[in-house]
């Protein structure tokens, strides 16, 4: 498959839900009354969702804050993370090292739900605090598998090599190592991204961020799941839509990836 | 080799220090949360004369610090104190939640790495084939399958329509090896995401492994392509794998709550969320030392072998 | 008195849902104990285990009846031990232990006699058993949750008249005080009993067996059961939380009973002639609970006007997915002494209006307390606040802990989201509508209103009595804090093989998750 056409494909995956989730604030119209909870039919193509609401119409609305408050945590993870990771990889100081990467064993310890539930119900934070949160949540995470993904390019003699003509440390953390750990962290990113879409849904039912009937296509999967058998959209469409989005963003990086490297070396093993 | 020693010296004690800092934020944590184990307990009859009594019962009314100090005098001691809401022994909790939790550790562990290293390696030996991307594919898909919505399909399938297998745990108790088709759809469904994140950052390693320089040279001196593959290129994945192991047994450890709830295993994450709803401060804190201990560990465990793995990238170039 | 609403720990996963289709009789026709509808054919059977499922309360739980606070908790309970007098269909109190009670003139001395029956080790249940177990709920340094219901009580005047007789003396008259000795954990336990884990004596229609805590508890039949031995051999009560489990394990046949379904579910497998579906009306009042000692609800009007902005018949569709009834911002539906002839209240929008205009509260602002403690909540306040905009008022819904809810609300915030299980509409009001309430979470404090209730206990003819609740309710109806709209069905799912539940008792009543009279054909 050429890389063009793989780029195609991870378009063709990502628009429906990158398309919904911008415009669909756009098209919707004035909320209809309340039906029944779970049902099918009266004009509800989707039916109707676990407080009697039109699933269609929450699907077009719920896109926004999925998209926004996922990438934004997941982005934000990763801004702190990798510099931590790579410059925790790259120094000879071991205390440094250890300054860097011990404390985030400590966040690791507490399972990450209960620091949510137990920060947020202290600080009580908004949409913006929530994907912070999220995001300091999966930063040590992250940035332990950066670093060992970095450790291992940063230990190769090419390192050394740069080293000695004189190449920057910026230069050589970003331009080697980072680089040669970019497949691992798209790697990781993709299914942390999903982790932390749920991660966001299931905050919002213990009360943080976002109403806990918000529309959100993450929150709308959990909170339909007892209609599951009576009405299945309501939690089917919502969890396509977030497979088209995650699966699409890392269709996307994959093509990218492979884009860079062909042009790097020019040739395939 | 004494590098290596003070190297997990070093560690240990820094993970002593870790579980120290983890059992404080605990604790001071679950002191901030709203309402403590007499309102709990109190529910919704939440007369102020009964919340008063219930808290006096309980010694909740000598300050924070004091009862923090009490409880590490006796931790001291190897005593990890009582549940507030019953007066029973938090260790008896934690022995009884560890066993399921356990169990199903490892045999989703025993299954997990065969698996998920063999995707991984089957994905990057095919790499950019019809193979690889519907590995890449399938396993971003299922992962972004919440592990409920799994674990109803699979239910409904398995054990109600074809009543292959038992659809729950219920009334088993704690014994559940002498069940054990009672134990093969839980463990489906906790195979389900960590499969899916170990074989994505194997196959990703592997590949960047394979394009790597000195594996081509490996190749140019007519070493033979399986071998490249698992003895130069498959240790060089290796250390993120690890790592996302090593958190994968963390959480299989600590409670997976949506599996224990689905199936009625009743293992340490059930046993944490109910002490949590207490404010049963005392069992959740020994939970937190257990954790700590358990988190420690395995992180070391993972530092050292990528420890091992990453001097031998420079050899092997 | 008795607080019986439902108790704690909801988890996440209970929903609403289902037009409440099934016709069933109406409850509060007399006490109904003897209409087994589910499958009430066939000639009962005895023998045979019968496996039910509750959510419950993990490795903290305790078989000591005092303390049961879960409906697991009730249910175990039950079956080991009785109590003095049960709530009938209507919540009216109806005997058990006690053969009979009479009150003397004043209403302020009532004699009690006990039927014979024996504990579980053989020796009879005496006025000693009795005064011990009230003795030990009333403990003024344990916290014993039916300790509020016994006030009344003077314990220490109490004695034992007989071997079966006691006279109970009461701080004062209390013409409903059978429903005090019915009140929700006041069990009968032998005199000395403290230790009720390793082997608890009761007199109930099981004996223990085996019990590990937040996993299961066995019981087998008392063949000397003073109302019949059971007709089960042995009972399993198994603890799952989570509600698909519940219905799994009834589908997969590991249980035959399961506690507390949702009407989701309910209406997936109704009628499907795999399981049977059981709804117990009138089981769950729901409501918005108005502060109405501080603004904005201190103005009558702006209560009349929330009265007003509700649509109850969406609430009931929405947060309940219709399995309920719509509420008159009365409590005790179809109870004894309910005010069924005051008009159902609908929604008005531009009366609200003009009368928030009246009171000057328009453009309102208002936060709704909610919080994940029990179904519905949640959805109730989303529902709530898009009717409110309705009519020009903002609601701000804010989510609170559900460990720590209750307690919260009772004195906090001016709007939240209230439920309450059933019981008499006495013990409602005693409990939450008095100045002295323990639990008056609208603070409705009026001296008028408190006499009232006076005279009400003071009253010894049913009929005059009746008329003084009627004036009562008619009061709160017009202004009172309390908006109810709805009342929930309670679900049970059971196999085919299981007859003889009962249909029409509410939960928390006498017949629901009462075993003794179930049988597996």
């Amino acid at each position: 498959m050429t890389t063009r056409r793989r780029f195609a494909l991870g378009l063709g995956v990502i628009v429906v839900p990158l398309v919904l989730a911008l415009l669909g604030p756009l098209l919707t119209g004035e909320p209809g009354p309340r039906a029944t909870s779970f049902t099918l039919g009266g004009g509800h193509w989707l039916g109707t969702d676990f407080v009697g609401r039109d699933v269609w119409q929450q699907v077009l609305l719920g896109g926004r804050t999925v998209v926004v408050t996922a990438l934004a945590a997941t982005a934000l993870a990763y801004l702190v993370a990798v510099p931590v990771a790579l410059m925790s990889a790259l120094t000879r100081v071991r205390w440094l090292e250890e300054l860097l990467m011990r404390p985030l064993d400590v966040l690791l310890a507490v399972p990450s739900l209960l620091l949510i539930l137990l920060v947020a119900s202290v600080l009580a934070p908004g949409a913006v605090g929530l994907a912070l949160l999220v995001a300091l949540v999966n930063v040590p995470d992250a940035a332990r598998i950066v670093r060992a993904a970095a450790g291992e390019a940063a230990a190769r003699p090419a390192v050394e090599a740069l080293r000695m003509q004189g190449e920057s440390r910026w230069r050589i953390a970003v331009g080697y190592v980072g680089r040669s750990a970019l497949r691992t962290l798209a790697a990781d990113a993709g299914i942390r991204l999903t982790g932390v879409l749920y991660l966001v849904s299931t905050a919002a039912f213990l009360g943080v961020g976002v109403a806990p009937d918000a529309a959100d296509w993450a929150v709308m999967v959990d909170r339909n799941r007892t209609g599951l058998f009576v009405q299945p959209w309501a939690v089917v469409v919502p969890a396509l839509l977030i497979v088209a989005l995650t699966t699409g963003t890392n269709l996307l990086f994959d093509a990218a990836l492979e884009k860079n490297q062909t042009d790097k070396r020019g040739r395939r093993p | 080799m004494s590098g290596l020693r003070s190297f997990v010296a070093r560690r240990l004690l820094l993970g002593a220090l870790q579980t120290v800092a983890v059992v404080l934020l605990v604790f001071a944590l679950t002191e901030a949360l709203p309402g403590d184990a007499a309102v709990a307990l109190a529910g919704d009859q939440p007369d102020p004369a009964r919340i008063a009594a219930i808290r006096e019962a309980m010694d909740l009314d000598r300050p924070a610090y004091e009862r923090l100090a009490g409880w590490a005098t006796g931790l001291l001691h190897g005593d990890l104190g009582t549940s507030l809401t019953s007066g029973r022994p938090v260790a008896h909790y934690i022995a009884d939640g560890f066993g399921p939790t356990l169990l199903l550790a490892t045999l989703t562990l025993a299954l997990l790495v065969p698996i998920g290293f063999g995707l991984g390696v089957l994905a990057a030996r095919h790499e950019g084939r019809l193979v690889d991307r519907l590995v890449s594919s399938v396993t971003l898909a299922v992962y972004a399958v919440p592990e409920f919505a799994l674990g109803v399909l699979l239910v409904t399938v398995l054990a109600i329509k074809l009543a292959w297998l038992p659809p729950t745990a219920l009334g088993y108790g704690t014994d559940l090896l002498a069940h054990p088709a009672a134990l093969v759809l839980p463990v489906l469904v906790l195979l389900s995401r960590p499969v899916c994140s170990l074989s994505r950052l194997v196959r990703a390693g592997m590949v960047d492994a394979l394009a790597s320089p000195y594996a081509a040279h490996a190749r140019r001196y007519g070493v033979p392509g399986a071998r490249v593959r698992y003895t130069h290129a498959l240790p060089n994945a290796l250390a993120p794998a690890v790592q996302q192991l090593a958190r994968t047994v963390d959480w299989l450890l600590c409670g997976v709550i949506v599996v224990e709830a689905l199936f009625v295993i009743p293992g340490l994450g059930t046993v944490l969320l109910n002490a949590v709803a207490e404010r049963d401060v005392p069992v959740v804190q020994g939970l937190a030392v257990v954790f700590g201990v358990l988190t420690v560990v395995l992180n070391l465990g993972a530092d050292l072998v990528a420890h091992r793995l990453t001097p031998r990238a420079g050899v092997a170039a | 008195m008795h607080d019986e609403r439902f108790p704690g720990l909801r988890r996440r996963g209970f929903l609403a849902a289902t037009t409440g289709a099934a016709a069933l009789a109406l409850v509060g026709c007399g006490g109904g104990t003897d209409d087994k509808a589910a499958g009430g054919s066939g000639t009962p059977k005895r023998g045979g285990r019968l496996r039910a499922a509750f959510a419950g309360g993990g490795a903290s739980e305790t078989l000591d009846p005092h303390l049961a606070n879960l409906f697991a908790d009730v249910a175990r309970a039950k079956a080991l031990f009785d109590k003095l007098a049960d709530y009938g269909a209507d919540l009216s109190a109806e005997p058990r232990l006690a053969e009979k009670w009479e009150a003397d003139k004043g209403l302020d001395r009532w004699q009690v006699t006990l039927r014979q029956a024996t504990f579980h080790d053989g020796k009879p249940v005496t006025a000693k058993d009795v005064l011990y177990s009230y003795r030990r709920i009333a403990d003024p340094k344990q916290a014993f949750r039916a300790k509020a219901s016994l006030e009344p009580i003077d314990l220490d005047a109490s004695r034992a008249t007989g071997e079966r007789s006691i006279e109970f003396v009461l701080k004062r008259p209390t013409a409903e005080f059978p429903n005090i000795l019915a009140a929700f954990g006041a069990y009968i336990v032998p005199e000395n009993a403290t230790e009720f884990d390793k082997k608890p004596i009761g007199s109930g229609p099981f004996r223990f067996v085996s019990f590990t805590p937040g996993r299961s508890a066995v019981f087998r039949r008392y063949d000397d059961h003073w109302d019949g031995a059971p007709l089960l051999d042995e009972i399993e009560f198994v603890v799952a939380n989570e509600e698909s489990a519940r219905v799994n394990a009834l589908l997969g046949g590991q249980v035959e009973y399961a506690h507390e379904l949702n009407p989701t579910t309910a209406r997936a497998h109704e009628g499907k002639g795999q399981i049977e579906i059981v709804r117990l009306r009138n089981s769950a009042m729901q409501a918005f609970c108005m502060k109405t000692d501080r603004a904005p609800f201190d103005d009558k009007r702006v209560r009349e006007a929330f009265f007003l902005i509700a649509d109850r018949q969406e609430l009931v569709d929405g947060a309940l997915s219709g399995a309920g009834e719509v509420g008159n911002d009365l409590f005790g539906k179809g109870y004894e002494y309910y005010a069924a002839d005051l008009p159902q209240r609908e929604q008005d929008l531009d009366r609200a209006r003009a009368l928030l205009k009246q009171a000057g509260a328009e453009k309102l602002k208002v936060t709704l307390d909610t919080s994940a403690v029990a179904a519905g909540f949640t959805e109730a306040a989303g529902i709530f606040r898009d009717q409110a905009a309705k009519a020009g008022v903002t609601i701000d819904v804010k989510m609170g802990s559900k460990d720590s809810y209750w307690s919260d609300i009772l004195d906090g915030g001016t709007l939240s989201c209230y439920r309450s299980g059933a019981m008499p509409i006495e013990a409602h009001i005693s409990q939450r509508l008095l100045t002295d309430s323990t639990t008056n979470a609208t603070k409705w404090q009026h001296k008028d209103f408190d006499a009232l209730y006076q005279q009400a206990q003071a009253t010894r003819d049913k009929t005059e009595r009746a008329a003084v609740y009627e004036r009562m309710q008619r009061r709160l109806y017009s202004e009172g804090g309390f908006l109810i709209w709805g009342f929930a069905d309670w679900i049970i799912g059971t196999a085919k093989t299981v007859k003889g539940v009962e249909t029409k008792a509410p939960a928390n009543t006498l017949d629901w998750a009462r075993f003794d009279k179930v049988w597996l054909a």
